[in-house]
């Protein structure tokens, strides 16, 4: 069957982006029926620090309790198999296939996060005490995305027959799209929470969106320089793989080839370095933004956002770095508010997935009209820049600005709010990062380098001494001074 | 974005193919797919004379399918063509 966008809602049944949005802003609404007094959000399974078996996690709202663990994670598997195969139906994957790859990678998940929330692995120091332990090794809860990450690597790498066995439900993008509509309802919680953390969220939306008209116009001229210059790439092939490692990696690469009709060959192979790369970026950032600049939390994460490629990767990045970085400042007795670094990573990305349409847009235009001129001959739709949209900034901007425009309309209503929006925004959402790690890895094939030399050069070439420290500047230029709002504030 | 004829436009590893129920054309540059969908449509006879505006829209699911993931669109094109 053919997948045409004609129509202004063409797509909206059966493309990831907006199956991430009706995921999304259907278990918003549903949250928000708390405010009723009807919590049908909470059998949500959330994992606990644990020490002892089977305290590893509990239903994430006291109302179902009753439900214990087990109960709970057998609820939560029922209910977003159900959902998203409805969504893998309708984005006519094959659901058969698609049941039995979510499946494993739902165990493999949870099981991983479970791992991770191992006292002896995630304890803070000073809970050491509370769980009975002497020792540990104080890495946070959220170690577990790292080791959802690692298993998934193992298996992209290592078992490859079983990796295309479960591929029909690795949809890193989808996953992780849903989960940032969720970081909608977490960021509108944290803007009513203070006054403070309301001007700091703009202000991190505004200072993210100059960083990243900035940087796009440093990174692209310059990349395509070199990679036309000194590494003689085509016309084609330069603007492509420039928009893939300059903006947003896969998505750009495949707006860019489209506004400027490339065969699609040349998108495909440039993805594949994309996403390979953005794997060792995920791997090596945040413990070296963490080692290197452990006072500058939201530079840190703003970085991030306009260094790694993929909104999967990004997102996984950004909450290793959170995580990594709120313990480190624990360690030092700064005790900083969690999620706001992962929102200062996801905040530039956002900006730069908005920016994607337009850009492609002008690029179209100038190819059509300059680079390839056919005058009178070809136009390019207006229509194109709504195509290339990111869907899911719609539902993620609708959820922050509902949660932010409820709580001041209905101030008595916010604590039952909060009821069904913690369910949502919190376990949720890490429950769709930890699908996405665990989706990225085996997703991540490091063979598929093989035969990209010059590109794969090209790339590096790029990363450390282009797009990283210009990154890393502009994030400093925009971000420098500003920090997390702390605990109780 | 209206349109006298509508097409699917794909490529098949070496040239562009546009296609309808009652149309093909095909070329290795656009181009040169512009030139042959003119010369189909003058064969195909009751277009002579007129200036058309003929839609292309790429068919996004000829694309590999762990990339379509990251972004659903490729792109869409009016050409005008003069039978």
């Amino acid at each position: 069957m053919n997948e045409i966008n004609r129509k202004w809602y063409s797509g909206m049944a059966h493309t990831e982006d907006w199956w991430a949005v009706w995921l999304g802003l259907g278990m918003f609404g549903v949250g928000l029926l708390s405010i009723w007094g009807y919590d049908l959000v909470g059998w949500q399974l959330k994992t606990a620090t644990w020490i002892e078996p089977g305290k590893w996690a509990v239903p994430s709202s006291k109302a179902y309790a009753s439900l214990g663990w087990f109960g709970s994670f057998v609820t939560t598997y029922v209910v977003w198999t159900v959902l998203t195969s409805i969504g893998a139906y309708f984005m006519r994957l094959d659901v058969k296939k698609y049941i039995i790859g979510w499946t494993v990678l739902y165990v493999l998940a949870w099981t991983c996060w479970i791992i991770g929330n191992y006292a002896y692995i995630a304890a803070p120091v000073n809970q050491f005490k509370k769980f009975g332990i002497t020792w540990g090794l104080s890495l946070g809860g959220d170690t577990g995305f790292i080791i959802a990450l690692l298993v998934g690597l193992v298996i992209g790498n290592f078992f490859k027959p079983f990796a295309a066995f479960i591929k029909e439900a690795c949809k890193p993008e989808w996953f992780i799209k849903t989960a940032i509509v969720y970081l909608g309802i977490k960021l509108g919680t944290m803007s009513v929470d203070s006054v403070t953390a309301k001007g700091f969220a703009i202000e991190l939306a505004l200072a993210g969106a100059a960083a990243t008209f900035v940087a796009y116009l440093l990174f692209w001229p310059l990349i395509y320089a070199l990679g036309r210059k000194v590494f003689r790439l085509p016309r084609e092939w330069a603007a492509v793989f420039c928009s893939g490692i300059s903006i947003c990696g896969v998505s750009a690469s495949i707006a860019t080839a489209g506004a400027i009709r490339a065969k699609p060959i040349i998108p495909a192979l440039v993805s594949t370095l994309v996403v390979v790369y953005a794997m060792i970026e995920l791997v090596v950032l945040p413990g070296f933004f963490t080692a290197v600049a452990p006072d500058q939390p939201i530079v840190n994460g703003a970085a991030m956002g306009m260094t790694v490629k993929t909104d999967g990767a990004d997102a996984a990045a950004g909450a290793i770095l959170d995580e990594m970085m709120v313990a480190n400042a624990a360690s030092r007795g700064i005790m900083w508010q969690k999620d706001w670094i992962l929102t200062a990573a996801l905040m530039t990305k956002i900006w730069i997935d908005i920016f994607i349409g337009v850009w492609a847009f002008l690029l179209a235009l100038l190819w059509v009209y300059k680079v390839e001129r056919q005058p009178g001959q070809t136009t390019v739709p207006v229509s194109e820049v709504w195509f290339r949209f990111p869907k899911f900034v719609l539902g993620y901007l609708f959820c922050w600005f509902s949660v932010m425009a409820i709580a001041s309309i209905w101030p008595e209503v916010i604590k039952d709010l909060k009821v069904g929006a913690s369910s949502v925004q919190s376990p949720m959402r890490s429950m769709f990062f930890a699908m996405t790690f665990v989706s990225l890895g085996v997703l991540s094939d490091f063979s598929k380098l093989k035969g990209l030399g010059r590109m794969a050069l090209l790339y590096g070439v790029s990363l450390v001494f282009i797009i990283a420290p210009i990154a890393y500047l502009v994030a400093w230029i925009f971000h420098n001074g500003m920090m997390p709002p702390l605990v109780g504030s | 974005m209206k349109s006298d004829i509508d097409m699917v436009i794909v490529h098949d590893g070496e040239q562009w193919i546009a296609r309808n129920d009652d149309l093909q054309a095909a070329g290795r540059t656009l181009p040169e797919l512009d030139a042959d969908l003119a010369r189909t449509l003058r064969r195909a006879g009751g277009y002579q004379g007129r200036t058309l505006t003929v839609f292309m829209g790429f068919d996004f699911a000829t694309l590999p399918a762990w990339i379509r993931q990251y972004a659903p669109h490729y792109f869409n094109r009016l050409v005008r063509v003069e039978v």
